[in-house]
């Protein structure tokens, strides 16, 4: 379609003609309600110059309808009774503009979100709800205004959060693409849980040698400034302008002069639990997270640092690197997208005591026996048990522990990996121990991706691995600390009781401890799961209701690593279009400050949640930034004179839709 | 030791403690009115009725004949307490899905007035243990501690219904490892020691002792085996109706299940309030202790004299 | 030749009919029932199943299909109501609870224990407790009761006669009398039905 030549004139002195379009949306609205006696209703409200019905007004057809009456100048104003908003709102806006008219001027009545599919057996009252749905409707248009959109400009720079497998393949590509991006990772390496991994299914890739080339690549890329040990402390304004502080936390080391030579890791005193070894292995409070970290920089954890001064000696770091009075720096940045990719938090299974998780030392969870299995692990790849430190001839691994668990405290949702990896787990200590006994206890095994039923029939046929369907009841340990376990076999219908020499708990993934901070920071919303919310579950997997911030990852809910290379890649994708663009519309909903009318008491200001009203000075009145005002109107609530108008939801025009629910209009036109 | 009465109790009775196991009762109302509690009789209070069998059978009749019984406590305007799992474990469930189920509330209150009576809900029916642990604290009872056991192995046997179900109890949820009866027993001096499946069920709740005796007692064979093998001194509880199958059970199960386990069993089964009275130094006689009779066929059928002479070796 | 169709041919298909049981659920506000997705936690927590034929999770499987035979099924009152299912179960069902609902149901069609019936019918009903002391018969725990110093009879229902009569005003209007002469009345024609039955057979 293209946009008319001619431009149709608008003024507030200009006589409203009101089009009316009710659409049937097949058996969706017309199988509830009559439209025809709708489209007549229509008809006989003021200013309402013409109606029409259709089969679905957001086709071609439909919106050529439309386009066809406002070219032959019938109407300035354009009302379709259809859908939600939500849903064609756009559409038709961009009918009216390609049609000459201002797409400010149409305003949809929403006749069956409202209406018909929540009263689908009442067709009685579903009618009357439309005609009030599409008198309100009336009421508004006949006080529309023209309004322009506002167009800001895209900065072409994209700040991701969180440098893991998501965040990585994020930045490569844009920065491909030729955009600038700060990609901030507050641990001391890139790489995320991902480099905690040992191989990966179904392929049984190592996953360091499949990460490491991706590491490299971030390191390499000259688009990419890598902020690694940092984290995001404040995001200020809006879609294509986000000012952004990343607060850089001090190493204590000065990385020009460090050459990596470890001596200082060798001469400290202090040590504490490795959080990358989960807890399995020591490290000392100067450290480097494990050897292949990108970037390879030593840090001091001043928290557990007694600073003895020992590392500081120039006999222990040579090239004198130690700085103890290392501060924070802050780096202010303006990017035009943002992309959240924070990934996850382990599930701690503590609480559930039936496990004896925290109190047998042979139990431990899935993650832990990643490491175990790691060779570069604190077993260099040799599993063991932790009572006695030998290979266990035994393991019981027991699903969902944390997930589908519907009772407090537990996550409802099922994270999806769990049933992979564990199969590949079990496989990898068959690979090993081709005599062990490894069971794999059930409630339902989800292999749904590519080579993963395959990669489950195998462990089953060709490694001997034991699927018991049975969630496991309570376990304990005996005199030797093996775990014994209590269970039903539901295939069997009967109880078993089983030792094990080790017992492998596979914990579920939950959002962030701290995922709340960053939904404050970037006003992004987190569903009920504690993951953030994507625009829409179908449609829009990769962005969150605030423009310009994307998610991707885990961040937005448990996933595989291709399904999150493939949420990456979309997130940076979506993002390019905005920075391509160049430059974004906004919605004009902004509020406006009458300046004969303000009293500079500043209500609003102290009111306003997204800080985009501003104090002018010199005129003493209230002044409003349109780019950064979300419409909410707040301020128009609270201004004790009535100086805030907001765009689009006047006074007037609230009053008038008021006025048109309650009492029905004079039938004949002019009635006001 | 204070003269004014700090805690005031309508105390629910039941039907194993004073009809079987009277030494209970002797020792509840000893030793609360040592601690300065007051226990109010309850008159024409029934059997609570018992949970595993009446609610199994009819819960509207088991809810009213609940209701009832608390109303009698209402009526002597303070909460009930009770030392038996199985009342408390009626009683207080009864009170919660009352209220929190204002249409059962009304039906009940219905019947109720058809004999005069009205339940409102506003006292919360307690047990011994939780008017002794959380009412009056472990610091207030050790203040009345007089004696303390220098070498006494307790296996402590909670039973089900004290913690369970823990949404409706006042343990915070816990019901996996709860260790406020361990508190109190150590309070004593004695050890409470670890046993195989510490927190599994007597066996004779939930209609199982009425309706086949064997099974019961093969539930109460595994526990006595691990308490054994635990080096047990002694069975400390907080139920009579655990105590009973603990005890008269312990009989049942030297004979049903002679030839798989060994030894009889000999190890006495004592109620927790009366472990409790002799390390406060009351007479052993208040407690219910001593036999001052010679009737057969009566508790306690298991002989308790191991602990007596423990009493008066470690104590006195 | 007969006696190899007794011994092999059994015609047990599941016909999948509608569970009348289940709908008694529904009504009764219990439809957690049919969140069930079998995982055996309860089962696999039970103290009886271990020692039993009781299974916890087949028993509600049954209900929520509709085989009739578990209400008849000594299993169910094997459960000693630990409540450890309830407490374990990742669907959050309240499992001792609809068991509970599955004996009343079961008592409703008259499948009741003879010990459980005497228990309610006799004694409950006639004393107020599940365990007295009144009568002959109890004598010496009324003076057990008064070797400890406390009155032979407590002051429960047993001296309050008229507490008595409360309670069997009660369950009368609750329906538990009616609800156990029906099951008498059930169970009794179920006996002479099976007796019967033996006659037959014996008589073949």
């Amino acid at each position: 379609m293209t946009e008319s030549e001619k431009k149709i004139k608008v003024t507030r002195k200009t006589r409203p003609k009101i089009g009316v379009y009710v659409c049937h949306c097949g058996i969706n609205i017309a199988g509830v309600v009559d439209v025809y006696a709708l489209k007549d209703y229509a008809l006989s409200l003021p200013d309402v110059v013409l109606a029409r019905e259709y089969k679905f007004m957001c086709s071609d057809n439909g919106q050529n309808i439309i386009k066809e009456d406002i070219e032959a100048g019938l109407i300035n104003r354009v009302i379709v009774a259809a859908c939600s908003p939500r849903m064609h709102e756009p559409t038709f806006r961009l009918v009216c503009k390609e049609a000459g008219l201002n797409q400010f001027l149409f305003e949809q009545a929403n006749i069956r979100e409202h209406a018909t599919w929540v009263n689908m057996n009442d067709s009685e009252g579903a009618y009357k709800i439309s005609q009030d749905h599409i008198r309100m409707a009336v009421a508004k248009a006949r006080m529309l205004l023209p309004l322009e959109v506002q167009k800001v400009s895209v900065e072409p720079s994209c700040l991701i959060i969180g440098a893991g497998i998501a965040g990585m393949n994020s930045a490569i590509d844009l920065a491909k693409e030729g955009y600038k991006v700060y990609l901030v990772e507050r641990t001391p390496t890139i790489g995320g849980h991902m480099a905690q991994l040992d191989k990966t299914f179904p392929t049984m890739d190592c996953s360091a040698c499949i990460i490491t080339p991706r590491m490299v690549d971030v390191a390499r890329e000259k688009n990419i400034e890598l902020l690694t040990y940092s984290e995001v402390v404040d995001v200020a304004g809006y879609v294509g302008n986000f000012e952004v502080t990343i607060m850089k936390k001090p190493h204590y080391v000065d990385q020009e002069a460090c050459t990596g030579c470890g001596t200082c890791v060798e001469s400290c005193p202090v040590s504490v639990g490795n959080e990358f070894e989960l807890g399995l292995a020591p490290r000392k409070a100067i450290y480097i997270p494990f050897p292949q970290a990108v970037p390879g920089e030593y840090t001091i954890d001043m928290e557990n640092c007694i600073q003895c001064g020992i590392c500081a000696r120039p006999d222990v770091c040579e090239p004198d690197a130690i700085r103890y009075d290392d501060k924070p720096e802050y780096l202010k940045v303006k990017v035009g997208t943002i992309i959240i990719a924070t990934g996850w938090d382990p599930y701690d299974p503590t609480p559930l005591k039936q496990y004896g998780y925290g109190r047998y030392p042979n139990v431990i969870t899935a993650f832990q026996m990643e490491r175990l299995l790691s060779s570069y692990g604190p077993v260099l790849g040799k599993p063991v048990r932790p009572s006695d430190l030998k290979a266990p001839h035994s393991i019981a691994f027991l699903q969902c522990v944390g997930s589908r668990n519907f009772r407090e405290g537990g996550n409802k949702y099922c994270s999806r990996v769990c049933c992979m990896y564990a199969t590949k787990q079990a496989r990898q200590y068959k690979e090993k121990h081709p005599e062990s006994d490894v069971y794999i206890f059930y409630m339902d095994i989800r292999a749904f991706g590519r080579g993963y039923e395959e990669f489950y029939e195998s462990a089953a046929e060709n490694y001997g691995i034991n699927y018991i369907r049975g969630r496991i009841a309570e376990v304990w340990e005996d005199k030797d600390h093996n775990i014994v376990i209590r269970a039903e076999d539901t295939l069997m219908q009967t109880p078993i009781e089983l030792t094990v020499d080790l017992f492998v708990l596979s914990i579920g993934l939950e959002a962030m401890a701290d995922a709340d901070k960053i939904s404050s920071l970037l006003s992004v919303q987190r569903s009920e799961d504690g993951f953030f919310m994507e625009a829409h579950p179908k449609l829009r997997p990769v962005d969150t209701l605030t423009d310009g911030i994307f998610i991707a990852g885990v961040a937005q809910g448990p996933k595989d690593i291709p399904d999150t290379v493939a949420q990456a890649k979309g997130a940076a994708s979506s993002a390019s279009v905005l920075m391509a663009q160049g430059e974004v519309e906004i919605e004009p909903y902004y509020s406006v400050v009458l300046d004969h009318l303000c009293s500079g008491c500043r209500t609003c200001q102290s009111l306003c949640p997204f800080g985009a009203i501003d104090f002018d000075e010199f005129k003493k009145i209230a002044v409003v930034n349109s780019a950064l005002c979300k419409g909410c109107g707040t301020c128009v609530s609270a201004c004790p004179s009535g100086a805030m108008v907001q765009n689009h939801f006047t006074d007037i025009q609230l009053n008038s839709i008021i006025n048109f629910a309650v009492k029905q209009p004079p039938i004949e036109n002019g009635g006001k | 030791m204070s003269e004014q009465k700090n805690w005031r109790y309508a105390f629910f009775l039941g039907c194993v403690i004073p009809n079987r196991y009277p030494m209970i009762e002797r020792s509840i109302r000893d030793v609360f009115e040592e601690l300065g509690a007051e226990l109010l009789d309850m008159p024409g209070a029934s059997c609570c009725p018992a949970p595993g069998v009446f609610r199994g059978f009819h819960i509207p009749t088991w809810l009213v004949i609940a209701a009832r019984n608390i109303a009698i406590a209402e009526e002597l305007g303070v909460s009930l307490v009770t030392g038996c799992n199985g009342c408390y474990g009626t009683l207080r469930d009864a009170w919660w899905d009352l209220e929190h189920n204002s249409e059962e509330k009304k039906n009940v209150n219905k019947l109720l007035a058809k004999i005069g009576k009205e339940y409102k809900g506003n006292f919360e029916p307690k047990h011994v243990i939780q008017a002794l642990y959380l009412d009056m604290g472990k610091e207030y009872i050790r203040g009345f501690i007089k004696h303390k056991f220098k070498d006494l192995k307790v296996a402590v046997h909670y039973g089900c219904h004290i913690v369970k179900p823990s949404d409706k109890r006042p343990w915070d949820g816990e019901y996996e490892n709860p260790t406020f009866l361990d508190e109190i027993v150590e309070l004593t001096g004695a050890t409470s020691i670890e046993y195989k499946e510490k927190f599994m069920c007597c066996g004779a709740g939930g209609a199982v002792r009425t309706a086949v005796k064997e099974v019961a007692a093969d539930f109460t064979r595994e526990k006595l085996v691990n308490m054994r093998e635990a080096g047990a001194d002694i069975i400390i509880n907080c139920c009579p109706f655990c105590h009973l199958q603990l005890d008269l059970g312990q009989l049942e199960v030297n004979n049903f299940y002679k030839d798989i386990i060994g030894e009889p069993f000999h190890i006495p089964v004592i109620y927790i309030t009366q472990l409790l009275g002799v390390a406060m130094g009351m007479d052993p006689s208040r407690l219910g202790l001593i036999k001052h009779h010679d009737l057969k066929g009566v508790s306690p059928f298991i002989s308790i004299q191991p602990f007596l002479d423990m009493v008066k070796e470690q104590l006195i | 030749m007969s006696d190899n169709i007794e011994k092999y041919i059994k015609r047990k298909v599941y016909k999948g009919t509608t569970s009348k049981i289940a709908q008694k659920f529904v009504d009764a506000g219990l439809e957690k029932l049919r969140a069930c997705i079998n995982c055996g936690t309860c089962t696999g927590s039970c103290p009886s199943g271990r020692r039993t034929a009781y299974r916890t999770r087949s028993a509600l499987r049954r209900a929520l299909t509709g085989d009739e035979s578990v209400l008849s099924d000594i299993d169910i009152w094997l459960c000693s109501t630990c409540y450890y299912c309830y407490e374990r179960c990742p669907r959050d069902i309240p499992v001792t609870d609809m068991i509970i609902k599955l004996r009343n149901i079961a008592v409703e069609e008259g499948y009741i224990l003879d010990s459980h019936f005497d228990l309610a019918s006799s004694i409950f009903y006639e004393t107020g407790h599940g365990v007295p002391a009144n009568g002959e018969n109890n004598k010496k725990w009324r003076d057990l009761r008064e070797s400890y110093g406390l009155p032979p009879l407590p002051p429960t229902v047993h001296s309050y006669p008229e507490a008595v009569k409360e309670c069997q005003t009660l369950m009368k209007e609750v329906g538990f009398r009616a609800l156990l002469d029906n099951a008498k009345k059930l169970k009794d024609k179920r006996k002479i039905a099976e007796e019967k039955e033996e006659n037959q057979k014996e008589g073949k």
